[in-house]
């Protein structure tokens, strides 16, 4: 019997023992079973997982924070955001006895956009604990937060992160949601929290979760792979690089607005800046976290990097890249296309497409063009020619054409939605 | 914004109290039903949730009230259908617009009237009868087909479902789309310009401007009703032109099939709460591979891409499968006993997982907000005690999801959150009687 296996046993046990589920206290409370030290990780000395492989653990934590912060526009402006931040690795066991000086003050500007990536496993149980640290730009907003794990099959309301039918998370206090994780694929999560405003404020991310096939070889192709988008039985979704890419657009007038505390343009809501991962072409393809946001007279964020996240693709010749698509744009769907390589759609929604019945086939559909709604999302496979040369390049971009731009700034006749696949050796 | 979600919760909070004493949710779609339909068009005022009154033109069975959406049309496979269309719509300034039907994915014959560029139309006081065969079951819309840009937007545009030969349990002619409970999702949106301009100046004025083509619509309706009225009672008074309301319930293994049209000009992605629901036709086709396989290319979303014009028939169903702990909490409490897929056959909890406390110690009740639907209590049928004000929509401590349009911008009523294109469904225990 495995060391997870017991202490889970124990754990499990122990809730049993409590005569509420409900915490009296407030506080900041990271929630994770096999985690001694609250940072809502398993390897440190001690700790469960230390040594333990990690194809072995079931468990996965994560310690989130929700505020505000700053992020960095392709024409270089800045605007205000609210955003998740990862407080993962931030001892709160025993709490210290300054625990806003130590836990919170982390969380605080530090919103990052896109949120952080959140990768799984299918058959893991995912602890995830949101902590609500406030927002330092508008301390008269006194919002509370959710995680809504966009997609989740079987859903219950308490773990839904839908402020209407169960509990938001208020300032200073943590929730921790609890996901098993029955079904891979792509997903996407964000804050739920007057969805309208906080989703365009930047409160969105990409969640998606790796089927258990991972790990036994299929060939497909006259290839051999390890790695999956879905449980397939015959190899037809294996991927040697995948990356998430999530459309997204930002209306830079209610950024401002929201930044200067006037009231909020909902129905003028026109989105300016398209982006992909949080970012407008060319910073799309910059492989490192872009700079502080800053304004011309120093970091505004404390000089945390809050957009860690790039689109730039690179694969080699006969490479296949599993693009994990998904919109969350809250002002209308876009397409994207391909340019030099074909899209083979092989899932939709965290489902791959396949039929039912006695015999089932695969429903994969070939496309340079695929149209996302907001909250969808879609799986698609490019396959790199063999016969591709080290620097040759193929792009990824938005064919709603217009919105090639980073707002008003188009001089150079392309930017916003869209990245580079770049072929290396 | 927090003030305006506090004064729409209490809006929210007074509508729905009073509506939970009369709910009768039921199982099958409003609508008319025979093969003789009488439909007039004529003015109406539609309200919104912000105190917005916008003139509409729509469709009225016969001598009724007119309606937004038109009347939802329910006939049966292989019937020869007649509706006949009077045309009463009158105007402020200018001349009174002819108008016709058009019925896609329909052979039809028109009798009457003058010609149009896409069928014959009713002349002002007119009338224009048209017939056709509803050979293929599925879920259709109708609309103007005369101006249409600005008749769709004024209102004229409804549902006609065309149940199938195997019987009103399904969908299709396959055993694969029988359903438990039907619900209608007829998404639209409206620019009130277009409205105003029409109302103050008449229909030609509009031609001077660029409201069509610049179109800017900032309500959005689902069965022609912005959230929260979509929660409310079907036919409520003080909604007279808006008689659909959009509130499922549903027990956990049920099958409720979502009727979805795009009944307005925008694509609507419509996000589904609570699990994902197998689409299982387009348009009134199943998706099938051949003769009695059923809908076998159907495909599972999350997401409900409803496009302009188009229809979609989705089945969504919930169990407790998976989930990892007791959705119906304390042990001692109930049952399970499991059938072959591993599920309680009447409660659908997971048998795998019954007696499991709940992972997690939720916080203190001075930590969180509380949704209205809250009931007090994580699990399925459970309700607990809540602060004063707090809660008092969910009665039964059912699950309840939100079902909205992920063009997050369209859950408003002009400029307030929440509203628009939105509403709650609930999952009842299976122990509480949905009437």
């Amino acid at each position: 019997m495995k060391l997870i296996y017991i202490h889970k046993a124990l754990v499990a046990g122990s809730i049993i023992s409590m005569l509420s589920v409900y915490n009296a206290s407030a506080d900041v409370n990271v929630q994770c079973p096999c985690d001694l030290n609250g940072d809502a990780d398993c390897t440190d000395p001690g700790e469960i997982y230390e040594n333990v492989l990690p194809e072995d653990q079931d468990i996965k934590c994560m310690h989130l924070g929700s505020g505000d912060g700053y992020a960095t526009m392709a024409d270089g402006s800045v605007r205000y955001i609210f955003g998740f931040s990862d407080m993962t690795g931030i001892p709160t066991n025993p709490p210290p006895a300054d625990v806003a000086e130590q836990v919170l003050s982390k969380g605080m500007l530090a919103a990052a956009y896109p949120a952080p990536v959140i990768e799984l496993n299918e058959n893991q149980e995912f602890y995830l604990t949101l902590t609500n640290v406030g927002m330092v730009i508008r301390p008269d907003l006194f919002d509370p937060h959710t995680v809504h794990f966009h997609g989740l099959p079987n859903a219950t309301p308490i773990f839904d992160g839908l402020p209407e039918s169960g509990i938001s998370i208020n300032m200073g206090s943590s929730l921790t949601y609890y996901y098993k994780l029955n079904d891979p694929g792509t997903y996407m999560y964000h804050c739920h929290v007057e969805a309208a405003e906080h989703m365009q404020m930047g409160m969105v991310g990409n969640l998606y979760v790796h089927p258990e096939q991972n790990g036994t070889p299929y060939g497909y192709g006259g290839k051999t792979y390890t790695q999956f988008a879905y449980n397939d039985g015959d190899g037809s979704t294996g991927y040697d690089v995948d990356i998430p890419i999530q459309l997204g657009s930002f209306d830079s007038a209610f950024h401002d607005a929201s930044e200067n505390t006037q009231p909020l343009p909902f129905a003028l809501m026109f989105d300016n800046y398209p982006t992909l991962n949080g970012r407008g072409y060319p910073d799309t393809i910059i492989d490192e976290a872009l700079p502080s946001p800053d304004r011309g007279s120093g970091s505004l964020n404390n000089s945390i990097q809050s957009q860690v996240e790039d689109s730039l693709i690179t694969a080699a010749p006969g490479q296949r890249v599993l693009l994990r698509l998904s919109n969350l744009s809250i002002t209308r769907p876009y397409s994207i296309g391909t340019m030099g390589v074909t899209m083979l759609v092989v899932g939709k929604d965290a489902r791959q497409l396949k039929s039912s019945g006695p015999s089932p086939v695969n429903l994969y559909y070939a496309t340079n063009s695929l149209t996302v709604g907001p909250g969808e999302s879609f799986d698609a496979i490019v396959e790199i020619p063999e016969n591709a040369s080290t620097g040759d390049r193929y792009f990824l971009y938005t064919t709603n054409l217009n919105y090639l731009v980073n707002s008003d700034d188009n001089t150079d006749g392309l930017g916003g939605m869209m990245t580079e696949i770049q072929v290396v050796n | 914004m927090k003030s305006f979600k506090t004064a729409i919760r209490i809006n929210l909070f007074a509508i729905v109290c009073i509506l939970f004493y009369t709910i009768h949710a039921g199982a099958a779609i409003e609508g008319i039903s025979g093969t003789n339909f009488n439909l007039t068009a004529k003015n109406g005022e539609i309200s919104t949730p912000d105190g917005g009154n916008y003139l509409f033109w729509g469709f009225a069975n016969g001598n009724g009230l007119v309606q937004y959406p038109g009347p939802t049309m329910i006939v049966n496979q292989g019937q020869t259908i007649t509706v006949t269309l009077n045309n009463n719509i009158t105007v402020t300034q200018g001349a009174r617009p002819n108008v016709s039907i058009v019925f896609p994915g329909f052979n039809v014959t028109a009798v009457g009237g003058v010609d149009g560029i896409l069928t014959k139309e009713a002349v002002p006081s007119g009338t224009v009868t048209y017939s056709f065969k509803a050979e293929n079951p599925g879920t259709y819309t109708y609309y103007s087909g005369t101006d249409s840009g600005l008749q769709i937007e004024m209102g004229l545009v409804g549902t006609l479902i065309v149940r199938p030969a195997m019987g009103s349990g399904y969908a299709y002619n396959h055993a694969d789309t029988a359903f438990d409970r039907e619900f209608l999702f007829f998404l639209s949106e409206m620019d009130p310009r277009v409205h105003e301009m029409v109302e103050t100046f008449g229909p030609d004025l509009v031609d001077t401007t660029d409201y069509l083509a610049n179109y800017r619509p900032v309500v959005w309706f689902m069965n022609g009703r912005a959230a929260p009225d979509t929660m409310a009672e079907n036919d409520v008074a003080w909604l007279p032109h808006q008689p659909y309301n959009c509130f499922p319930r549903m027990h956990p293994g049920e099958k409720l099939l979502m009727r979805v049209v795009g009944g307005g000009r925008d694509i609507h992605p419509l996000h589904h709460h609570g699990n994902h629901a197998k689409v299982i036709a387009r348009e009134g086709r199943m998706l099938s591979s051949g003769p009695g396989a059923g809908p076998d290319y159907g495909y599972g979303v999350f997401t409900i891409q409803s496009q302009p014009g188009s229809t979609v028939d989705a089945i969504f169903t919930w169990t407790g499968k998976g989930i990892g702990w007791d959705i119906y909490g304390d042990a001692d409490s109930h049952t399970c006993t499991p059938g072959p897929d591993g599920l309680d056959p009447v409660s659908f909890e997971d048998c795998s997982d019954h007696g499991k406390p709940i992972p997690v110690t939720l916080p203190g009740q001075a930590e969180v907000a509380f949704g209205g639907f809250y009931s007090g209590s994580p699990f399925l049928g459970g309700v607990d005690a809540l602060p004063p004000g707090e809660g008092g929509l969910n009665p039964n401590g059912g699950f309840s999801f939100m079902w909205h349009s992920h063009t997050e911008k369209e859950m408003v009523n002009y400029d307030i959150f929440p509203g628009g294109m939105l509403t709650m469904i609930i999952i009842e225990a299976s122990t509480v009687t949905i009437d």
